[in-house]
């Protein structure tokens, strides 16, 4: 098993009124809540934490993209990128991911994955999403074309980094006369290709066919279990057997001495983090056509809670929360992996507005207690 | 009085089906509708097809219909709607055009001047004006929209089927991704159409609610500067959508123009 440490680079500084007074942390939170001067030693705090979890022996640190919002302060995971490709020595670099529709020129990504990928020396894991509804909002992109213009672009850019230049590309919204990435990307065929996604059946099948790594992101584990059967099924279609590492699990677990003292350290990050930095109405969460009429008649049969409306005990009982003793996170881990049918590789973050010193304590058991256990348990 | 009858006949439009309201007799009128309002023969149409011979086709996209492959922009419908006319054999008609449909009707005047003889518009999108910016309806839930579209929120229930099941859910859904489609961004309006609009050469009524809060009258007023010789009415006290909100004064308003 493989261990990955995200972080989302949240804004913790939100105002006190921020409950009565703002409806959304994202698209029309006021950016002078945003204070660059206390942003300079945040940002440095945030890549010293994903420093050291390579120090610690992580497998893997992981940055993402998201616009105009409190909840994670990085609208270019490939500036962050950057920052950690020459302050870390073996970690991969997931950057999970870049949202191709966001892009006006999606050969930008192309080009910026094989530059990082060409520094790190073949390090880089290049996630692809479509960011989420309220970016469509905050960056004024048609939603409706969203998943389009996701499939094009991944289809340019997977060119770009393994066909000869140059050549032409003619497809309906991007089109070049030569495409002729330099440099070209040092892994081979080309670097890892992720999916996190909210695990529409579309998505998952799309994944598997083209044997990507899928991992879902805040979702009850209900729904994983089916949509790891989703994605295992498919496999079976097309004839293959999925590789463990081709299934991840964002288990995000908080360790502490004991199960009471981890409760009692993270509860209120975590209820911050769902509550407040994730709030938003659902107009933003989900623009017209941004979901397929398919998934939109799950959700309805289904009915869809936010997960702000949970409480923490309904979270931890979905198991969107994880937190406990090093003991009690190995024994839950085990436990999950059996539920799930297994996965190769878990994330772990620090929640919302954690402090540094919670954020270093539980990396560190986590690292010292849990990943060697379960390494040895499940190897890769 | 009985109701005026229409029926209803679906038309080959090149490779698109659409459906199409009929009604009444005489010189024909193309009603263009508004959002929500698609394939719904309501008591403005009973009043006008007295007078004209009513055609309310569904646009593509709307009311439940699936928005074909080749619809991006408002200029699509332009075409579409003068292969609709083609269809139906009319070398000519008066178009009238409410909300997104009167930024339908006015990009096809003035695409096609000679196909429009009169040309009325009602609370058209279209244009950006500053200074009164079209509301960000998508980022708002149904019952802060409503508010904005209507003066007499009692009248929009003309609009509303008597259930809302999971048929009229998935119809809205589908066309309020259509609306987004044509509408995100530029968000309602085409920045092409203001020069365009002096090509228009049919006479041009343009009626607007006082208290429209989607299209502000601002928005009427600059399709009166931008279309030679147009006249602007505008109906106190009412909303966005007077040909629902005020059936009686907006026929008093627009018979008599269209009859020229």
């Amino acid at each position: 098993m493989k261990f990955y440490f995200f972080h989302l680079m949240p804004w913790p500084h939100l105002p006190d009124d921020f409950d009565e007074k703002y409806t959304s942390s994202w698209v029309t939170l006021p950016n002078e809540i945003y204070k660059p001067e206390l942003g300079v030693g945040l940002y440095n705090r945030y890549l010293d934490e994903l420093e050291y979890a390579d120090q610690l022996g992580f497998d893997g640190i992981c940055v993402n993209e998201h616009h105009q919002n409190a909840y994670g302060t990085m609208p270019s995971p490939n500036i962050m990128a950057a920052a950690l490709v020459r302050r870390t020595r073996n970690a991969k670099i997931a950057i999970l991911g870049n949202g191709l529709p966001l892009r006006g020129n999606p050969l930008r990504v192309a080009e910026e994955i094989a530059m990082l990928d060409v520094m790190s020396n073949g390090r880089i894991i290049s996630g692809f999403v479509r960011g989420i509804g309220a970016e469509y909002f905050s960056l004024n992109l048609d939603p409706t074309e969203s998943r389009d213009r996701f499939h094009e672009a991944h289809d340019l850019i997977i060119r770009a980094w393994t066909e000869p230049g140059p050549f032409a590309f003619d497809g309906k919204f991007y089109k070049y006369k030569y495409v002729n990435l330099w440099p070209r990307p040092i892994q081979k065929p080309h670097p890892p290709v992720w999916l996190p996604s909210m695990g529409s059946l579309e998505t998952i099948q799309w994944a598997a066919e083209r044997r990507y790594p899928f991992c879902s992101v805040f979702t009850p584990v209900d729904n994983i279990k089916r949509m790891f059967g989703q994605y295992r099924e498919h496999c079976d279609r097309l004839g293959y057997t999925p590789h463990p590492e081709q299934l991840g699990f964002a288990a995000g677990p908080y360790v502490a001495e004991t199960d009471a003292k981890a409760r009692e350290e993270i509860e209120e990050h975590v209820m911050w983090f769902f509550k407040k930095s994730f709030k938003m109405p659902l107009e933003f969460l989900m623009p017209p056509g941004y979901t397929t009429e398919a998934s939109l008649r799950t959700m309805m049969a289904q009915g869809f809670k936010h997960p702000g409306e949970m409480s923490f005990d309904e979270l931890e009982k979905v198991g969107m929360v994880m937190y406990g003793s090093p003991k009690t996170v190995i024994d839950k881990l085990k436990d999950r992996y059996r539920e799930l049918g297994g996965f190769g590789f878990i994330i772990a973050g620090t929640a919302g507005n954690t402090p540094h010193w919670k954020t270093v304590k539980s990396m560190e058991l986590l690292a010292t207690e849990v990943m060697p256990v379960l390494r040895k348990e499940f190897p890769t | 009085m009985s109701p005026t009858p229409f029926t209803e006949e679906t038309l080959g439009v090149r490779d698109t089906p659409v459906r199409v309201l009929f009604g009444g007799k005489g010189e024909p009128l193309l009603f263009l509708h508004g959002a929500g309002a698609a394939g719904v023969w309501l008591p403005v149409h009973e009043r006008l097809a007295e007078h004209f011979r009513v055609i309310a086709p569904l646009c593509p996209g709307f009311g439940g219909t699936p928005r074909p492959e080749w619809l991006d922009r408002t200029t699509d419908l332009t075409f579409h709607h003068a292969d609709l006319l083609g269809a139906l054999g009319l070398a000519q008609a008066r178009v009238l055009g409410v909300s997104i449909g009167g930024w339908m009707a006015a990009d096809l005047a003035a695409t096609y001047p000679d196909r429009v003889s009169r040309l009325v518009l009602v609370g058209a999108s279209g244009l950006s004006i500053p200074e009164a910016p079209i509301p960000d309806i998508f980022a708002l839930p149904m019952e802060a929209v409503l508010p904005l579209l209507f003066e007499d929120l009692s009248t929009a229930l003309a609009l509303l089927p008597g259930s809302m099941d999971q048929d009229f859910v998935e119809a809205q859904l589908r066309e309020r991704a259509t609306m987004a489609h044509l509408a995100w961004n530029p968000h309602f309006h085409d920045p092409k159409l203001r020069r365009r609009l002096a090509r228009v050469t049919a006479p041009t009524l343009l009626l607007w609610g006082e208290k429209d809060r989607f299209t502000p009258v601002a928005h009427g007023k600059a399709y009166e500067r931008l279309i030679p010789g147009a006249r602007l009415e505008v109906i106190p006290g009412c909303g966005h959508v007077p040909p629902v909100e005020r059936t009686d004064e907006f026929c008093a308003a627009v018979v008599p123009f269209l009859k020229g």
